[in-house]
């Protein structure tokens, strides 16, 4: 069963990139977020015409905390040979992204396929893209509240105990999803309070 | 049944209701996941729920009577499958295929509701992940063998 | 916050849509999330004026299963199992370029047995094309073409038996490990395989002959939905899509892996970019799909399948009972996990659908730190915003149904 619980038996890497063997996966660069347009804008120019993905991962321990991840590929378009694409190269783009100021700018207009990349970044780990045409939640439902990726969310979500089964009418018309009452409501209280204790600041706010 | 003078079947009019409603149950198709695709074999010629009386799958509520949530059901796919079963027309059945649909499955987390009989009634639930088209052709008889034996089926059938 | 959302969240309501009519025909039409031909939970916001689309924003999120969270929390080997429910039509290609990522990170590719190399390749490509007979099945329906679905899917329970012989389990048979195999092909198996690969060319002739020359195939799927080469590129589409524009950019042949170097294949291509055009490269991928199934078969050399290294892998169940290391390596591997150094790697390899890569990085630990997927069927889908507009609602279908997208990859 998934636990979040399952001890970590060895001591956990706080910097896991800057730690890796020598694997050739592609060229790897970091970048600071005030640069990293001027240089995916020069990596493209470059060749590098597809951005093969955008993800993020969150480094708690670790400052700045997220690093957003470029992954791009060179291809020369319109090549109908293997032979003419010529052995395409990867590069990976890394970039620290602090806790504080979670805003990297967005690479829409240089590649069109980051529109939902970036707002699934910005659903699941709260990192705003700048310039970006339609910034919202894309997995989940709008009103959703937290960014489920980050380490400090819990798995199974705040509120939830093992799942309030309702006393049922049959011919039911009832609106799905009923509002945290009871135990539930409490425990999502409990949760808010420890957590405001453990940081010992007030509400912690995902930052705008 | 039996057999009068000049050869009329006598029967309760109830029997042959249910008898009618389990030989035609149409689903609808609720293909959510992985589950679908042992869904869409069990349509296919190998195993054929057509001889079971399954002979079309319908996409509108209104026309089906059995939902198969075949699948993981997300936080926002919830409130859709809730909708859709209230538009289906009385009387209505609800296979759960599946551990995700009967439980949430491997998924215990946030994203994941925790058995669709959290948000609607559940006739039948088949295990497996996915369950092999056998265990959803054994529901299907399941269900039939409800309707005709007791249960929410017949001519005074209410959900 | 409550569990399920309520109504007032649900999002059928246009998120600004603006409408602009000339002559007031203009409405804006939810298409799914239920709907029997977005081949899955797929919601697409229209706008439409009468039947023809001005602009189409698919939503998704509708299968959100939160894997990449439950990875993080399941040993190396656990998390497997929910990786390999992403795609859910091509699992083993899941689970193999899990494998390979995570073998990466361990060092051990080198050292992986070449039986369990070759075995993975046949397994990799068996699944290529029983992926590809569902999607040909239901892109078939999606157009009306009811019979081919009938012979589609009696393909796929011919390949379906012989992945289950081996992997015991018809979907998610959770085969491929890391460091090898679950276990070998058992007796008969090479025969069961034999038997397949005789009576596919008849079966591809007669998929063929269904559909390939069929006039009215035709006319819905020529110069539908068509992406040219730089399109293609913007929009970061791989895979049959990819190849179907110009561009013949296969992970298989441009950074191999599990020895596909050393087999034969083509890379099937076309330059018109419309449905109908990766509708043929898909055709012709099955049948190079089955040219390396039978290299593979003729490669097989008999040994080890799993790699003899307790660090990765359990020692094999017949030792624990003769040998105490045996025991105890086994008890820790199943009770602890296996430990992979700290770093992270992208492996990508070509699935069904296109370029599949996880971005995987580990703290050291015995469970993943973060398993980022670069789902290929969501980039592919995207492209649906850019095409779509100025085609006829049928034809999105069509769209749709030639982009192959798979929702459990789209949303994870």
């Amino acid at each position: 069963m998934p636990s979040p619980q399952m001890p970590p038996i060895a001591g956990s890497a706080v910097d896991p990139p800057a730690l890796r063997p020598a694997i050739q996966d592609a060229t790897i660069e970091r970048v600071a977020p005030q640069n990293v347009r001027a240089r995916l804008e020069a990596l493209k120019a470059d060749g590098y015409a597809m951005l093969l993905d955008l993800g993020a991962v969150d480094y708690p321990q670790r400052v700045p905390r997220f690093d957003v991840v470029y992954h791009l590929l060179k291809l020369m378009p319109g090549a109908a040979t293997v032979s003419q694409v010529d052995t395409p190269q990867r590069y990976r783009l890394l970039c620290g992204v602090a806790f504080e100021h979670p805003r990297v700018p967005s690479v829409v207009d240089l590649w069109r396929n980051a529109d939902w990349a970036e707002r699934e970044v910005f659903d699941l780990f709260g990192i705003t893209f700048e310039g970006h045409p339609d910034l919202r939640r894309i997995q989940m439902p709008t009103h959703w509240e937290g960014h489920p990726l980050r380490k400090d969310y819990p798995l199974r979500g705040p509120a939830r105990e093992r799942s309030p089964r309702p006393q049922f009418a049959n011919k039911s018309n009832l609106v799905a999803g009923t509002p945290p009452s009871g135990r539930t409501a409490e425990a999502l209280a409990q949760q808010v309070r420890l957590r405001q204790a453990e940081d010992g600041r007030s509400e912690e706010r995902v930052p705008e | 049944m039996e057999v009068g003078p000049g050869q009329f079947f006598l029967a309760k009019l109830d029997d042959v209701a249910r008898w009618a409603q389990s030989s035609s149950v149409w689903p609808l198709t609720m293909g959510l996941a992985c589950c679908a695709i042992e869904m869409m074999s069990v349509t296919a010629p190998e195993y054929d729920i057509a001889r079971l009386g399954s002979e079309v799958f319908r996409a509108s509520p209104r026309q089906a009577d059995l939902m198969i949530v075949s699948g993981r059901v997300a936080q926002k796919m919830g409130p859709i499958v809730k909708r859709l079963y209230d538009q289906m027309a009385d009387p209505k059945w609800v296979i759960s295929m599946g551990a995700c649909a009967s439980s949430g499955g491997i998924f215990d987390n946030y994203a994941i509701i925790q058995g669709v009989d959290t948000i609607i009634p559940v006739d039948v639930y088949v295990p497996g992940c996915p369950p092999t088209p056998d265990g959803l052709l054994h529901a299907v008889n399941l269900i039939q063998k409800q309707i005709r034996e007791g249960g929410r089926g017949g001519i005074l059938a209410r959900a | 916050m409550s569990v399920l959302g309520t109504v007032s969240s649900l999002p059928l309501e246009p998120q600004g849509a603006q409408i602009l009519s000339q002559d007031g025909n203009a409405m804006v039409l939810s298409m799914g999330p239920q709907h029997p031909s977005t081949h899955g939970v797929l919601q697409i916001m229209l706008e439409i004026e009468g039947e023809s689309v001005t602009k189409a924003e698919p939503e998704i999120g509708y299968l959100h299963t939160g894997i990449e969270k439950s990875a993080e929390n399941l040993f190396w080997t656990q998390a497997q199992t929910v990786i390999e429910r992403m795609d859910y039509l091509a699992p083993e290609s899941n689970s193999l370029c899990y494998a390979l990522a995570v073998e990466r990170l361990l060092g051990i590719t080198d050292r992986i047995p070449p039986r369990a190399q070759q075995i993975r390749v046949i397994i990799a490509e068996l699944t290529r094309i029983a992926s590809h007979c569902v999607w040909l099945g239901t892109h078939g329906i999606d157009l009306g073409a009811l019979s081919i679905f009938f012979y589609c899917f009696d393909l796929r329970e011919n390949i379906l038996d012989v992945q289950e012989a081996a992997g015991g389990a018809r979907m998610h048979p959770n085969y491929v490990r890391i460091g090898g195999l679950q276990a070998d092909l058992p007796d008969g198996h090479v025969e069961r395989l034999d038997a397949l690969v005789k009576k596919f060319p008849g079966r591809m002739r007669e998929l063929r002959a269904l559909l390939q020359k069929n006039p009215i195939w035709q006319d819905r799927t020529i110069d539908v939905g068509t992406v040219t080469s730089e399109q293609a590129v913007q929009w970061g589409l791989t895979g049959p899509a990819l190849r179907a524009s110009g561009i013949a950019y296969d992970v298989r042949k441009a950074f191999p892996y599990s020895g596909y170097e050393n087999y034969e294949f083509g890379v099937p291509t076309r330059t018109e970019g419309d449905a109908y055009a990766r509708f043929v490269v898909r055709l012709d991928e099955m049948e190079e799909a089955m040219r390396i199934v039978e290299q593979a078969r003729a490669a097989l050399e008999p040994g080890p399948v799993m790699i003899d290294d307790v660090k990765v892998a359990p020692p094999p169940k017949e030792t624990i009972a003769l040998s105490m290391e045996a025991l105890i390596h086994h008890f820790k591997v199943v009770s602890e996990g296996i430990r992979v150094p700290p770093g992270d790697v992208y492996q990508a390899i070509e699935s069904p659908r296109g370029e599949l890569g996880y971005y995987v990085v580990s703290d050291g630990n015995n469970k993943p730190y973060r398993v980022r997927t670069r789902p290929p069927s969501m980039y592919n889908l995207q492209a649906l915003k850019g095409i779509a507009p100025g085609n006829l609602i049928a034809d999105l279908v069509v769209m749709i149904g030639s982009l192959d997208p798979v929702f459990g990859e789209v949303d994870r």
